[in-house]
Order: C-alpha cells, then structure tokens, then sequence
C-alpha cells in the first residue's frame, strides 16, 4: 500500500501542567483509505501515549470521535484523510470547555437534553396487555429523521447562538424534543412546546442551518427546530382558546 | 477518599445495564441506583447492532418454535429451562420497548414489522430499518433520565471488584476525568460490561469491547462459562472489521465467490434451504473454506467473499438497509444498489461470559451479570441473529429485580475492610500510571491479536490453540513490564488502554484454555482435528477459574429439557 | 489561533470537577463561505433599516407640497441613491433565494388534518408569487396599469 506523510497539528492541553491550550505537530504516515481518526490513533499508539481523545464504534454511530478539522466540525471516524491536504489540524469541538486535548465537557449537553423530557409522555401508561400502539409508516415518517441524532454535537459546535447564548437548548436537544412531539404516541407535548418557549427558547435560533449542514447523520435538526417555532406558537395560541390558560 | 453508598450498582449503561436500573427504579422509587460506566451510555455498544431484536409476533408463529430454533442454534448447549424463560418474555420486552417510544418499522396497518434472520423458521425478528442497537439503546437510555434514582457516575472505569466477608459489596471506580479511585458500595453489584471483541484484531466490536467485567468477576473467583465459544459474524468488511448486519441476507442478499457461484446453495455447507439464512457459524465456515479453496476475492486486507445486494433494488435497499449503504460507501468502497459489498468472518459476540443462573446470580453473593457479559446459558455453542438485544432485555430486567431483591435483605458491609480496599487498588492504579516499562501497549495488543486469531479463528485446531494458551500466558508476564508515558491525572486514555490491556489478556487466556480442552466441534468451536460434535464426552458447559499458574478448568451439567440434542442439520 | 466564545458556553450548572480551558471556535469564520453567507444574511437588515428611513424620508416630503416632492425625486437621480439602491436589490434576491431554500423545511408535518403540500410545490409557490408581485408592481411603477 502506498504512503504517504501528512503533518498534524493538534490542540494539547493538560490541566495539571498547561496554562491554556497550545498545539503540537506530528508527522504521520498515512494510508489512502484511513478516516482522521485512524491517523489520531496512530499519533496515540506509536508516536505519543500522551494524546487524548474519545472514540469507540469507528462506524459514525456512537458519536464519540466529534473535533474540528482544519476548522469544522467533524465525525472523526467517518471523514476521510484524503479529502484533506497535507496539513491537517485538529482541535476539540468548538463552543465547549476544554477537559483535555481533544476532550471537551459534555455535561451541558446532558443537561439540555433532559430539559427537553425526550421520552414518551402519556396522561395514563399503557398497559401490557393492549400491546404495541398502532402506528402507520406515514406516522413513523413526522419524526423518524429526528430521531437519528447520536449525539455527536458536531451541531453544538457549528451553532453561531451556542456560541454566543449559553441558555439556548440547541440543535441536538431541540430536535429530540422535537421528535418526540411529533410521535404519535406521545401526549407531551404542551409541556415540551413551554419549554421551548421557556429559558432555552427555540426563538434564539435565527436559522443559521450551519447545524443541518455539518450533521453526520442527516437529522436536519434546523428542520426541527423552525418546525417547533411554529408548533410551539400554535401551542401558545390554543391556550387561550382551551381551558389549560396561555402560558 | 470519597465513598458512595447506593442500594444497587450496575457497572456498564449499555442495553442490559440501562434495562435492570430502569427494572429496579421502576420496583422501588426508593432505591437507589448507581449506573457506572466507563463511557456516556449513548456510546455503549450497544448502538451499533444493526439487524433486529427477535420475539414471537405472527400467527404463523409459536413460542415452540422460537425456542427450538435457539437451543438447535446454540447446537444444544443453551439451558433449556432459560430459553423457555427467555421466548415467553422477549414479546413483552419488545412490546414494553415499543410504549418507551422505539421507532420500530411498521407494516401498512400500523403493527410492528418483523423480517427474516438467519437460523429462524419464520419471520420474527423485530426492526428498526438496519439501525435497532442505536434506537433501542437511545430510547432505553432516554427513558432512564426519567426516574430520579438512577444516579449515573459517567466515565467511570471500574478496576475492582469489593468483596468482604465472601460476599460482593460495591467497586473501586477510577474516575477518568478526576484520575482519582472512588469506592462506590453496593448491596448487590450487576456487571452488564458487554464482551471482548477487542481480544481478536479484526472485529466488529468498538474500541471499548475489552471484557472488563468478565475480568472482575474471574479475578474474585467466578468462574467464566463456556468461554470458548466465539463467534464470527460472516459478513464484516475487511481490515475494518465493520458490521453488515445478517439483515443484508434477511432481505434476501446473496453470497458469492470469486467465480460469481452462490455457494451456498451450489455446494453443501450444511445449510440446506436456508442458504444464506443459515446459522452464523455455518455460514462463517462456509466462507472460510471457500477462501481456502482458492475461490475466495483478493484484496489489501485479505480475502473476501461478496455479499451481492444489487438483485434488491433501490427501493429496498434505502427503505430497510439504509445504514448498509452507508457503511459500505463509507468504509467499503462499494455502493450495494450497484457493486457487491466485500465480506468476510469477523469476531462479533461472545456466547461465553460469567457463569450466572436464570436470575443473573454467579457463585459470589451480591455479584450478578447481564447481557453479554453473562453466560445464562441462552446461546449455547452459537447464537441466533437478533437474541441477544432481546436477551439485554429480558435478563435485564429480571437480573434487576433479582439483584434489588437480593440487595434489600443483604447486611451491610464493612466499612473500614472495604475501604481498605478500595485504597489499595487507588494504590495500584497510580502506580500504573505513567510507569516505567520495556513493553508497549499497542505492541502487546497486536501479538494477543495475532495469536487469537491464529489459535481461536473460525476453524481450530490443538496445535494452534496450545501454541495461543502459551502465548497468553507469556503476554500475561510481560504485561508486568508495561511502560506507560502519560503522567498525567486528568482524562489519561493511556491508563484506560492499559487496565483494558490487562482485563483482554485474562479473558483471552480463559478462552485459549477452554478451547484448547474441548475435543469436539460444536456451534462456533469448530475444529479440523475432531470435526463431530461429541454429546457423550462434551455435552457440558466449560468453567474457567482463574489460577495462578493459568485457568483451572471444571465442568457444568447443561440443563435439558423437552428438546433432546440431535444432528444439527438445516 | 483559535478565537474566544461566550465564557459560559456549553457550560454545566455544576462547576467541572478539573479545571477546564475556556470554549473556542475556530479561527477563520470569516473564511468559511457558508458562515460568512449567513452573517452576510443577518447583515442586510441594516440595509433595509436605511430604505426604510428613506422611505418615510419620502412621505415627509410628498406630504410638504410639490415643490419638495419633485426636489426629492430630483435627488433620487444621484449615483449615491442609485448604488444604494442597486445594492439593495442585490440584497434583496440573496436573502429571497437563501429564504425561500430554507422555508419549505420548517413547514410543520401537519396542522391538525392538513398537511403542506410537497416541498418542491411550496418552494415553486414561493418563487411563483415573487415574480408575480414584482412583476405587477413594476408594471404600476411604469405606469402600465392604473
């Protein structure tokens, strides 16, 4: 197989030692078909032990190995090396706190993400014993792209209102929030169109689409979360209409 | 040191850990449950299953049937009585799966699909188009956030089992963030870890398959079950090892060799009309030998068959297999609508694991396991596509209430010798740290690789495995000298890879050994120099136990029922 | 390098255990063709901020009698109102274009019984009623009609 150098420039930081991030440059030899993630583990098995980073299924699907790329956001496991040129720098996911190296905090994340109540809400749970709701392809079609989210936060990362609104929901979560309202076996969704409308307000997102462009797996969370403005407006509005009182 | 103290701690968040924590903060809004994992859950492994989770769903279908399939699956090794259990829950767990909001794919009239997977009789295998590992574990996952009493301790690698009094009674967790060694206590400990495809260089497992658990259980004295039982999914992408699902051949995809011949039907392989719906260890053997019969495909990473879709049409394949495309696009350079996709045998699951009863309970009091850390025994020899998301779900669930029961009417610990413990692994584990050493990590992983795939592949043979018990064993010694150059105490991934190194050479020295003594081929352990299966001599279940001079190894009656063993025939 | 963020971004409402390094973006946003499309977008608004102001510029002075109406449509002749202008119309089919790409997406799935026609009709709709408003008001300002 044919070999070829390419040089990395990647984001260290090491709390214990580091006062704030700072970069090394590697020399790697790569091959044609390796993904970003495969010259990572490279620079971590034979060059330097001391590098960081997360990753586990190497198939785009458990979202771990999320960093900018020569400045975007990026699957690590899934973008290949030959799309990019010789230089390729990496660094930890854009518009969260740095732990170590390509390692960010994920906590806020999860905090938006429970915020949302992304579960199915009923008024009474439905027993055993009258088996699976019916539900139609048609009705799997509302929600089934929303629902493809891995939680890669590569969206977070491209979001210009992450970047400068801390309370904003975000893609990710709305678009979760989202996909639940539209299940048809849910009953939530009131409470979750107040949210919406609440602290973490769907309202701050001015349409960038910067989070649909850089989703891996096509979620089309900008879809989401217009699509949640409007819903969550008509919620608003029937409150006066119904007995529940607008909020 | 901090010390944590929950009613219930469940080391893994993957299918069958997020199972028993919601099973039990369902029981009892009162307990309280810790969910210790090494990783966030939404990355477990969990998420990479593809094809589907099976339970009996048509008319044309019978709780019977769904049992015999599974123990003439496992070639008659699987516990009877277990898989009875198992085929009579597995539609409730489905079903329950379903009201948490699974996005499971439906017919026209609004009921949930099923399709056709290898070794099954009829259609019942439950899907999610190809992706039901991640929308299982996602809604599992989402559901947990539900209940206030799972307390979740994320990046979080548990290094020791706590064991006082000849009872279980919490873990030494590592922080992996913090870098400081934690004792959370817990009145019953449910491992639920997942296997170790790592072990092996070409896999479908992800980067944290390393048989942690397997590890702390076999360390405190439990034994390992049937650990020789490995198995290879016949269609995983060269060098890569990547998953494409059995549902590829559910939907009707067809294998063929270099000379374009669907062997599988032209030439005998045991499969009969189920062809490429054959059981995975049939199939697996099949490709194999056709490899070294000269007609397999050449290419960078070896030889391959091909896995032809293109006869399915577009409609279908973007409809049901949507993920195929993808990861055939993305790591195998073909697109299925048009090229046949590259295959061969890769390892996939371990129908081995800690020795457990129906309940989940091993030999030590307090400690359960669940999912495919534990050996129950469901699968037997082999395992069916599609049981075992089903099987994370049954065993836990009922590994959840069992462990909730057994921790209500425990005593309590002793503090001071737990404690104690716990500082003595802290101890160890900075020691580890950044040490000193002539061995490398990535060089140690490479040769355990290389030996088990010599000594445990598809086929076997006695030279080959003593050739893997002895290599294990010097990997075992050499693992001492490990030189580590990360210092540091924060997110130090080199200290993981390095307690993950240790974990995989202990279990693959428990399967090297089971194997090795195992003088007949059955379900995955198939051998060139003793090509029958043997129920006489070998209808037992394999126990590891960890010795000082290598795995002692014992027996376990299997437990029989209404199906008497026959020849395996399809 | 990269350049600071909000100092509380993708923040936990718990303080991290370990002292973590202040969320960045990536330098270069301005490089980045998609990201300066966007702000180019949000940018216009001052544009039509202005035409605004001239628009009510307009309506003091038709309401100040001829004199100062045909003076304002004199002034109107000059190269600084006549790039404005041009300016704005440039702006005008940008943001109408990148609108209307992004519109038919946000439809919700449903309102009650009715769904929204397919994507590509609303975004013909769209492009449809454009054309057809410009093309009568142009009409009315050429006098053509009325």
């Amino acid at each position: 197989m044919s070999e070829q150098k390419k040089t990395f420039v990647v984001t260290r930081f090491d709390p214990d030692r580091d006062p704030a991030p700072r970069q090394q440059t590697y020399e790697v030899p790569v091959q044609p078909d390796w993904k970003v993630l495969d010259a990572l583990n490279y620079i971590k098995d034979e060059i330097d032990g001391t590098l960081s980073h997360r990753w586990s299924c190497r198939m785009a699907v458990c979202g771990s190995c999320g960093m900018m790329v020569n400045g975007k956001p990026s699957l690590t496991c899934k973008d290949s090396l030959a799309d990019y040129g010789s230089r390729v720098e990496v660094a930890p996911l854009s518009n969260f706190p740095i732990v170590r190296d390509l390692v960010v905090e994920l906590e806020g994340f999860l905090e938006k993400l429970k915020a949302v109540k992304p579960f199915i809400l009923k008024e009474k749970e439905r027993a055993l014993a009258e088996g699976t709701h019916r539900q139609s392809p048609e009705q799997l079609e509302e929600f089934r792209q929303f629902s493809y989210c891995i939680n890669c936060m590569l969206c977070y990362a491209a979001c210009p209102v992450v970047a400068n609104e801390p309370e904003f929901l975000g893609p990710a979560a709305i678009a979760l929030g989202h996909r639940y309202n539209m299940d048809s076996r849910d009953e939530g969704q009131h409470e979750r169109n107040e949210i919406f409308r609440g602290e973490g307000t769907v309202f701050s997102c001015s349409y960038a689409n910067e989070c649909s462009e850089v989703c891996p797996k096509h979620v089309d969370p900008a879809a989401a979360i217009n699509q949640a403005k409007f819903n969550a407006v008509i919620d608003w509005l029937a409150g006066f209409v119904t007995s529940r009182g607008g909020k | 040191m901090d010390v944590i103290r929950h009613d219930l701690v469940i080391v893994g968040g993957g299918g069958a850990g997020l199972r028993a924590a919601i099973a039990a903060a369902e029981k009892d809004p009162k307990a309280s449950i810790a969910l210790v994992s090494k990783v966030y859950p939404m990355r477990s492994h969990t998420v990479s299953a593809e094809g589907g989770a099976a339970a009996v769903a048509r008319d044309d279908d019978s709780l019977e049937m769904h049992g015999f399939d599974t123990v003439k699956g496992s070639d008659f090794l699987g516990d009877q009585d277990v898989i009875q259990y198992f085929v009579a829950e597995a539609p409730k767990e489905l079903t329950l799966l379903e009201h948490w909001g699974c996005p499971w794919s439906r017919n026209e009239d609004g009921s949930v699909a099923t399709r056709a997977f290898g070794g099954m009789t009829t259609k019942r295998t439950w899907y999610a188009a190809d992706k039901v590992g991640f929308h299982m574990l996602h809604t599992l996952f989402q559901q947990s956030l539900r209940y206030s009493n799972i307390v979740r301790y994320d990046e979080q690698f548990v290094t020791k089992l706590v064991v006082d009094g000849g009872a279980v009674h919490g873990v030494a967790a590592l922080d992996v963030r913090e870098g400081v060694v934690r004792l959370i206590l817990g009145r019953a400990v449910i491992l639920a870890t997942g296997g170790g495809g790592k072990i092996f260089p070409f896999t479908t497992n992800g980067n944290i398959k390393t048989a942690d658990g397997m590890a702390l259980a076999y360390r405190e004295g439990v034994a390992l079950k049937d650990m020789e039982f490995t198995q290879y999914h016949p269609t995983g992408l060269p060098g890569t090892g990547i998953l494409i699902t059995e549902a590829a051949r559910g939907e009707g995809g067809h294998l063929k060799n270099s000379e374009g011949e669907r062997f599988l039907t032209t030439r005998d392989y045991g499969v009969g009309q189920k062809a490429e719906l054959g059981p995975r260890d049939m199939v697996s053997r099949a490709i194999i030998q056709e490899i070294e019969a000269g007609r397999g495909i050449k290419g960078p990473y070896g030889e391959y068959v091909n896995l032809d879709l293109t006869h399915l049409g577009e409609d279908v394949i973007m409809k049901r297999l949507p993920m195929v495309r993808e990861l055939s696009m993305l790591y195998g350079g073909a697109d299925p609508i048009h090229q046949p996709i590259p295959v061969r045998p890769v390892l996939h699951y371990m129908m081995g694991g800690v020795d457990v009863n129906i309940d989940g309970a091993t030999s030590l009091p307090g400690l359960y396991a669940a999912g495919e850390v534990a050996c129950v025994s469901l699968n037997g020899a082999n395992r069916l596509g599609s049981n075992s998301l089903t099987e994370c779900l049954v065993f836990g669930a009922r590994t959840g209430l069992a462990a909730l029961q057994y921790a209500k009417g425990a005593s309590g610990a002793n503090d001071a010798a737990c404690l104690r413990q716990a500082e003595e692994e802290a101890a160890r584990v900075a020691g580890l740290r950044g040490k000193r050493g002539g061995e490398r990590i990535a060089q140690l992983r490479r040769e355990l690789g290389a030996t088990m795939e010599r000594g445990c592949g598809v086929y076997r043979d006695q030279a080959a495995m003593d050739e893997t018990v002895h290599t294990t064993a010097q990997l075992r010694g050499r693992y001492g000298d490990l030189g580590l150059v990360d210092k540091s105490t924060v997110f130090n991934t080199e200290l993981i890879a390095a307690l993950e190194l240790g974990n995989m050479i202990a279990v693959a020295e428990a399967i090297a050994v089971s194997a090795a003594h195992r003088n007949e081929s059955r379900g995955a352990h198939a051998r060139r120099d003793a090509m029958k299966r043997d129920d006489a001599n070998f209808l037992y279940h394999t126990l590891a136990y960890a010795g000082y001079a290598g795995p002692r190894l014992d027996k376990k009656a299997v437990t029989l029922g209404v199906w008497v063993p026959e020849e395996r025939k399809y | 390098m990269a350049r600071p963020v909000h100092p509380h971004a993708m923040a936990a409402s718990r303080p991290g255990r370990t002292r973590t390094a202040p969320p960045q973006a990536a330098s270069g946003w301005y490089a980045q063709p998609r990201m300066l499309r966007y702000l180019l977008f949000d940018a216009t608004g001052i544009l039509y901020l202005i035409a605004g102001f001239g628009v009510l510029r307009a309506l003091w002075a038709l309401g100040s009698g001829e004199e100062a109406w045909q003076a304002f449509l004199d002034r109107l002749h000059s190269p600084l109102y006549l790039a404005f202008h041009a300016l704005a119309l440039v702006c005008v089919v940008f943001v109408a274009v990148r609108f209307f790409r992004l519109f038919p997406k946000a439809q919700p799935a449903h309102i009650g019984p009715a769904k929204p026609p397919p994507q590509p009709v609303i975004l013909a709709g769209l492009y449809a009623a454009w054309i057809g408003v410009t093309l009568v008001v142009s009409l009315i300002l050429a006098g053509w009609i009325f």
